[in-house]
């Protein structure tokens, strides 16, 4: 059986187009998880004992559970409470509540990286909680944080495959279907398998070049 | 007749599905560390050509979705090369070969750890290079990586959950089985995700206890 | 008026600062001596309420700062200088300087910003209103660092070894900012090593050992072989010194 990628040819559009979606829902997600993990990152650190069990309780369960167990339990749990959504839907908040646990302990591990007397200078100047928060350890953590942060992106990319589970029509379902309408399952997966490894890629360059220009102000210069 | 209802029997299954997870999980993590081992050695050796190839086929099964590398080898090797290929042989193949890419950078970054200068001072004492790979280097690359190749182990068992998408009656597969006859979402996937959280803390506590103990032997040694 | 009232503090098993008593003046410039672990930087930790007290009672200007609310008013009545310096690394030497006056005294952004870079000028880093801590030298961020405390219009200026992490060329720099200061009527309570400058500008010295106060006089005084150098231990700290 001799190789073939020729026959791909006229399906490329169909896969762009699922490409497309997979990026629409990778993108949105990763917003939901940055906000979601920042929220929780701060929970973690709290003084209050009940918000950081409870935040502990929830990056504990959903990074020990499978993310297809999860998105089963949204899929079909959700209309059982009378909330009809779609599967784009249903996929992005999956993808965010199980992004946002991982997301939550890098920013956490990029709060706790702050130099200590940094924070008493802003507290000493009576600053209150809030804005020290949102001026001073937000926008350093995360800063520090766009690599790791980069790298649950990756992890998203590669976990949206799953989404084709519910019907979704990322490009992993859309290659499913080309699988079999051209009956060139290896071609077709292996192109596939390049095509993410490719979209990863790109996507760590790109962090690491924000990486850089988020950080460029804070390079030592003089010794 | 339809039992929509939850039966005795029902746990039956349940366990059932969490064997074939354990099982599968177990074999492929003992057939991915010590390919993913050999592989570091390999490198070690600074072996022309295979090295290289070894390290592009790990970034590929690194930075693509498993999933898509499942279909690939369930649906596209049968096709292509004209094999049988069983839910489960797949699911070994699969697995494994994810795992041991892991397993390869986890070697190949502790190995490096150890610094040069240990090394040198063995070769120059006129070690060949496999002793001092045998007694300077395994023992501490070993220590080093627990840690991570325990993360990596909580992390692969979820993986496990995707093989249920190709068919294999795996404790995902036993409660989706579930779902679609009882319509009892919350509670088919809340016990299934239970199931998963213990099995996980259960190899993120035996990693710990493991770690202890190497870690322990080396700080005696280092006397 | 800082009052320090029979001040206690103990870190686990360690007391640092036993039974501390400090009465600071507006317009009064005093320095706080001793050798390292004497408690100095406690007293200002404690002070400025990054510490808080076991027993006694801090008031600045009559505001308990064991009690949140008062310390928060306490906190813009007095403004501190840090060791090392402690700038927001992401934020320029100007933005570091208007944060607190903006979000804190609630001032006007451009009234703050016109005198942030008034005092950069008053410092010799007017043309580095825009640059980066990472950019700037040790002695500039500590000058950034006087720039922001400043800024604040404190009726206290703390200033903890300011100079401390800096070389020589640098802290020269420094202390000719804070001579100036000196001499302009802030009211400053300064931990230092550096006797000399001590000697020059401050009204009083303090002398702290072992968490005790062990001399409280007049700059003259302090130096007087009647008055400070009577104390054996100050005697024997200062030759020390001044061999150094």
């Amino acid at each position: 059986m001799r190789l073939d990628l020729t026959i791909l040819a006229p399906h490329l559009g169909f896969l762009a187009q699922g490409a497309l979606l997979t990026a629409e829902v990778c993108a949105l997600a990763l917003i939901g998880s940055v906000i979601l993990g920042m929220l929780v990152a701060i929970a973690r650190t709290s003084q209050l004992k009940w918000l950081n069990g409870l935040a502990f309780a929830y990056v504990d369960l959903f990074r020990n559970i499978p993310f297809i167990v999860q998105l089963f339990f949204f899929y079909y749990g959700l209309p059982e409470l009378g909330i009809y959504i779609d599967a784009f839907t249903t996929g992005v908040v999956a993808l965010s509540i199980a992004g946002g646990a991982h997301a939550s302990d890098v920013i956490r591990a990029g709060i706790l990286a702050i130099d200590n007397g940094i924070i008493e200078a802003a507290e000493v100047s009576g600053l209150p909680r809030r804005v020290i928060f949102s001026k001073i350890v937000l926008p350093i953590a995360l800063r520090t944080s766009v690599r790791p942060l980069g790298s649950v992106l990756i992890n998203m990319i590669l976990t949206s495959s799953i989404l084709s589970t519910i019907t979704l029509n990322e490009l992993t379902g859309n290659a499913k279907i080309v699988a079999s309408d051209t009956f060139r399952p290896f071609e077709v997966y292996v192109v596939l398998l390049v095509v993410y490894a490719a979209l990863t890629y790109l996507v760590s360059i790109g962090i690491t070049l924000l990486h850089r220009w988020l950080n460029r102000d804070m390079q030592e210069q003089v010794s | 007749m339809r039992y929509t209802e939850f039966t005795p029997f029902d746990l039956w299954l349940l366990a059932q599905g969490l064997g074939v997870t354990i099982g599968l999980f177990l074999v492929t993590s003992l057939i991915g560390l010590l390919l993913g081992a050999l592989w570091g050695v390999i490198r070690f050796y600074r072996v022309p050509v295979l090295t290289q190839v070894i390290t592009f086929i790990a970034e590929i099964l690194k930075n693509s979705p498993v999933l898509v590398q499942l279909f690939l080898v369930f649906f596209g090797f049968p096709a292509f090369f004209k094999l049988n290929m069983t839910p489960v042989n797949a699911a070994i193949i699969t697995l494994s070969l994810n795992t041991a890419a892991f397993v390869y950078v986890i070697a190949v970054s502790s190995i490096e750890s150890i610094g040069r200068d240990q090394i040198e001072a063995a070769r120059v004492f006129g070690l060949t290079r496999w002793q001092v790979l045998r007694h300077v280097i395994a023992p501490q690359a070993l220590a080093f990586s627990i840690g991570p190749l325990t993360a990596l182990l909580v992390n692969q068992l979820q993986v496990t959950s995707l093989i249920s998408v190709i068919g294999v009656m795996d404790l995902s597969k036993i409660g989706a089985n579930l779902n679609l006859r009882t319509l009892k979402p919350f509670i088919v996937w809340t016990a299934v995700g239970i199931l998963y959280y213990l099995s996980a803390k259960l190899v993120a506590t035996l990693g710990a206890k493991l770690e202890k103990r190497l870690r322990a032997h080396s700080a005696f040694r280092g006397l | 008026m800082l009052k320090v009232d029979n001040v206690k503090k103990a870190f686990g098993q360690t007391t640092v600062l036993d039974g501390v008593n400090l009465t600071v003046n507006p317009g009064e410039v005093v320095s706080i001596l001793g050798s390292s672990g004497s408690g100095k930087s406690t007293l200002i930790r404690c002070i400025n309420g990054l510490e808080k007290l076991n027993a006694g009672r801090i008031t600045v200007d009559d505001f308990d700062v064991s009690k949140p609310k008062e310390l928060a008013e306490a906190r813009k009545r007095s403004a501190t200088v840090f060791q090392l310096f402690n700038l927001y690394p992401h934020m320029t030497a100007l933005q570091n300087i208007t944060l607190a006056p903006v979000e804190v005294l609630k001032r006007p952004k451009a009234e703050v910003e016109a005198e942030g870079r008034a005092l950069l000028q008053s410092v010799g880093l007017g043309d580095r209103a825009d640059a980066y801590p990472a950019q700037l030298s040790g002695g500039q961020r500590q000058r950034v660092g006087i720039c922001r405390a400043l800024a604040m219009k404190p009726r206290y200026l703390l200033l903890d070894e300011v100079t401390s992490a800096l070389d020589p060329e640098m802290t020269a720099e420094v202390l000719d900012i804070l001579a100036k200061l000196a001499k302009s009527g802030t009211t400053m309570v300064f931990v230092t090593h550096e006797i000399e400058f001590a000697r020059q500008i401050s009204n009083r010295i303090v002398f702290l050992e072992k968490g005790k106060l062990l001399v409280d006089l007049p700059t003259a005084e302090f130096f007087a072989a009647d008055g400070g150098l009577a104390q054996p231990r100050v005697a024997q700290f200062l030759s020390k010194m001044r061999k150094d």
